[in-house]
């Protein structure tokens, strides 16, 4: 799934282009897919804000009285084994997970945009050397990498952080190189070449408005794979340490009870699909309002 | 990229049937194996466990997962303990103990043979009892054997050990691993290759994977009941069930998931038993360290923790409630439970005499099902009290034996210890990770080891009051032995009174 997705956002779509027939509908589906994943993400980030000024109980204390309760009037979503309340761990739960995804993409972000632009304004060695080793990067699986990390630096949400985030540094790289090869075919940039405009003054003018669109797209789907990759360091104990409410660690912990408490399960399971489906369907929407193929081309 | 919509339909078609052959051979495979499969069944036994040993040699490592795997079934002592709990001969056939009871003299059993074929005889117990106290032993217990002052053979199937000073510990000793006998031209590579007297001989150790045993023609005693057992090590307790459901192993050992009973009690295919064993569920405190060198700290928390919730919500309920590091199969057993009740408002307040409110420490929790179970609830609880306490998870065992067991880096920790009779090794020794002063307790441990039967007991009592009273570790509950098998298994021990897992009793019926 991680690299279909991927690709279709770096490669995918500029090679397709609509042709009139397919524009219209497209188009509609895109605002839907936008209008969907928005909402969804939406739902995510008041979690977390309400995390902050409401919970019904404290996630992370223990009621051995009131464990292991089915969903009820009191606790929502029930309460595990230790007798804490689901619903508030849900709830604070998104705080870790916008956490990991904001730094994950902000370091991808950082990192792999420049390199890009500067490997599609440089070309030559300098293009082949960066690429190739960003495609080095792309082939070993990120999620490995993170257990690396946690292995060699212990597991914490700051090394889930930076190693998913390193991960992510491929694909922005190459979605910025891309996106700027475009950009400098133009017309407006070899005027500008000729008149030996400054690399740097050329990139922000010209080169990083006109991709910004298509990096944006790249945040969102990245994003969608940074929640997932955390869930799934998380459910390996390579995550968030207990006892701060994680999704991934609430659906480990629940293993023991798929039989006899489901519900344990399913709502952290919910929670997950709920914010990659929507940062997903988010990248998605945004692509199609963003791509220059299909808006008859902002420059 | 769209393809025709034929092309579509033969390649979904060759998929098909791909898949339908895989499916027909898989079925043929199965049911050639299960004729012939029962009778391979019958002479192998499977058994899950969790937390693969690092190596084979308890000598220099420390840990459980070795004796359980090699004590009973690689390596046999002398004596031994029954389920019961008292001393019975092993290699020995019977032994004298002097009036002064600083000698004993054991008469050896003839005719047995270790596992690279040679003889056993009164060397072989010199050679084994005098490399416990060489360097070549690194393991912390060889302590055990400090009070053997020499060993002399006698005759070849007789030997004279004897004592610097008369001690009730030193033969019960002598059923654990430091009374393990070896043979002096097999202890080359004992991590990998380990030559015992015992039923059972090292066949293959995939790391990472399974330790087989086969059972071995040469054995001096009964055979065991069936010719090879792997022992498979898995990575969570959940997957241990799953194998056993799944037919993938017969006998899960120690099951550390017990919210997962439910599954199997009253179905007819499986056995539960739920026996107790002597492993103490230890949360320590480092006794040497800021905050818990304060003796009022460390009772705050024995105070704070309420040890009966932990039990129910980490481990089901399931274990036994004790007070005091000491298992009740041990002969100085006592109650402590009411020396410590819950009670926050008597924590909080030692922590403001000990001025200690607000206090932040690091918990080291070993990756160990208990330990994690545990430690949530632990944590919980102590924030309850002001001490709000950071999991910082330590990989086990390499990582937490090396920093919190070695180094002693940590400040709290939480692990099972599953030596028989390990009072006195936890706190008799400031050395040890726990760091307890242990100079109130010395001369009354002393006294008491050289004291008859019923002084020993009584004077350990003293001894284990004390260590309580200092609130030198929080004995959180005895730890359950939880065992879940196939129901055409026999034999299977439900208590888990040793430091092993013996094998050898084990048969199909």
């Amino acid at each position: 799934m991680s690299t279909t997705s991927q690709q279709a956002a770096t490669e995918g779509r500029p090679a397709t282009g609509g042709s009139t027939s397919t524009r219209r509908p497209r188009r509609r589906r895109g605002t839907l897919n936008l209008r969907i994943g928005a909402s969804l993400v939406a739902v995510v980030v008041l979690a977390a804000l309400l995390s902050y000024v409401w919970t019904p109980f404290d996630p992370t204390q223990a009621m051995p009285s009131d464990r292991l309760q089915a969903p009820n009037a009191t606790h929502w979503f029930g309460t595990d084994k230790y007798g804490r309340d689901t619903f508030s761990a849900v709830l604070q739960g998104a705080r870790i997970t916008l956490l990991v995804g904001v730094v994950a993409v902000g370091i991808a972000l950082l990192v792999g945009t420049p390199l890009g632009i500067w490997a599609g304004m440089r070309r030559g060695a300098a293009e082949e050397v960066t690429m190739r080793f960003a495609d080095i990067l792309l082939a070993f699986p990120a999620l490995l990498m993170a257990i690396m990390f946690a292995a060699s630096f212990g597991a914490s949400t700051v090394t889930a952080m930076v190693a998913i985030g390193l991960g992510s540094v491929p694909g922005f790289a190459r979605v910025a190189r891309s996106g700027t090869l475009q950009v400098m075919s133009t017309e407006y940039v070899q005027a500008a070449r000729a008149s030996s405009q400054p690399a740097l003054r050329m990139a922000r003018r010209h080169v990083l408005p006109n991709i910004a669109g298509m990096v944006v797209v790249q945040c969102s789907v990245t994003f969608a794979l940074a929640v997932l990759a955390e869930a799934a360091l998380s459910f390996l104990g390579l995550g968030t340490p207990p006892p701060t409410p994680s999704w991934g660690r609430m659906l480990q912990e629940s293993q023991q009870f798929l039989d006899s408490m489901p519900a344990l399960a399913i709502f952290p399971g919910v929670a997950i699909a709920v914010a990659v489906l929507g940062f997903n369907l988010l990248g998605d929407g945004l692509r199609d309002r963003f791509d220059p193929k299909m808006t008859g081309g902002k420059s | 990229m769209r393809r025709s919509i034929p092309a579509l339909f033969a390649s979904r078609l060759a998929a098909l049937g791909l898949v339908s052959a895989l499916a027909l051979t898989a079925c043929s495979a199965g049911s050639s194996n299960s004729s012939g499969g029962d009778a391979a069944a019958k002479d192998t036994l499977n058994v899950a466990l969790t937390g693969e040993p690092v190596n084979l040699d308890f000598t220099t490592t420390a840990g459980a997962a070795i004796p359980q795997a090699m004590m009973s079934n690689v390596y046999e002592g002398l004596v031994q303990v029954d389920q019961e709990g008292k001393i019975q001969p092993l290699l020995a056939t019977e032994w004298k103990v002097s009036e002064d009871r600083e000698s004993y003299t054991f008469t050896l059993k003839e005719g047995v043979k270790f596992s690279n074929g040679a003889d056993f005889t009164a060397d072989d117990v010199k050679f084994s009892l005098d490399r416990v106290k060489s360097d070549a032993w690194k393991n912390g217990l060889k302590s055990k054997m400090d009070v053997v002052s020499s060993v002399k053979v006698d005759s070849p199937t007789q030997v004279t050990v004897t004592l610097s000073q008369p001690s009730q510990a030193w033969l019960y000793s002598m059923t654990t691993l430091v009374g393990a006998m070896f043979d002096e031209s097999g202890v080359s590579d004992l991590a990998n290759q380990p030559v015992g007297t015992g039923p059972y001989a090292l066949g293959e150790w995939k790391r990472g994977e399974a330790i087989t045993l086969k059972a071995r023609e040469d054995y001096w005693g009964t055979k065991p009941g069936i010719p090879t057992v792997n022992l498979r090590y898995f990575a969570d307790a959940v997957a241990t069930t799953n194998a056993l459901k799944s037919g993938d192993v017969d006998l899960v050992y120690n099951m550390q998931a017990p919210e997962l009973l439910s599954g199997f009690e009253g179905d007819s295919k499986y056995q539960v038993l739920k026996g107790t064993s002597n492993g103490e569920i230890i949360l320590s405190m480092n006794n040497k360290k800021a905050p818990f060198n304060d003796v009022r700290v460390r009772q705050a928390v024995m105070y704070a923790v309420d040890r009966q919730a932990v039990m129910d919500t980490a481990w089901a309920g399931l274990g036994t409630q004790v007070g005091g590091p000491v298992p009740t199969t041990d002969p100085y057993y006592e109650d402590l439970n009411s020396v410590y009740p819950h009670d926050v408002d008597k924590a909080k307040s030692l922590l403001k005499e000990a001025g200690a409110e607000n206090l932040s420490i690091t918990f080291s929790v070993p990756t160990r099902p208990y330990a994690q179970a545990v430690s949530e609830i632990v944590v919980s609880q102590l924030k309850e009290v002001g001490i709000n306490a950071k999991i910082e998870s330590a990989e086990f065992p390499a990582v937490w034996l090396d920093k919190v067991f070695t180094k002693h880096e940590y400040q709290m920790s939480v692990v099972l210890a599953v030596e028989s009779r390990d009072v006195l090794t936890m706190f008799n020794n400031p050395d040890y990770y726990i760091g307890y002063d242990n100079s109130k307790i010395k001369a009354d441990a002393a006294a008491a080891d050289q004291a008859d039967e019923a002084g020993y007991v009584q004077g350990m009592k003293k001894v284990v009051r004390q260590i309580v009273d200092d609130a030198a570790a929080d004995t959180l509950f005895i730890f359950p032995n939880v065992v879940v098998g196939k129901a055409g298994l026999a034999g299977v021990p439900a208590n888990s009174v040793t430091e092993a897992l013996s094998l050898s009793g084990i048969a199909w019926k």
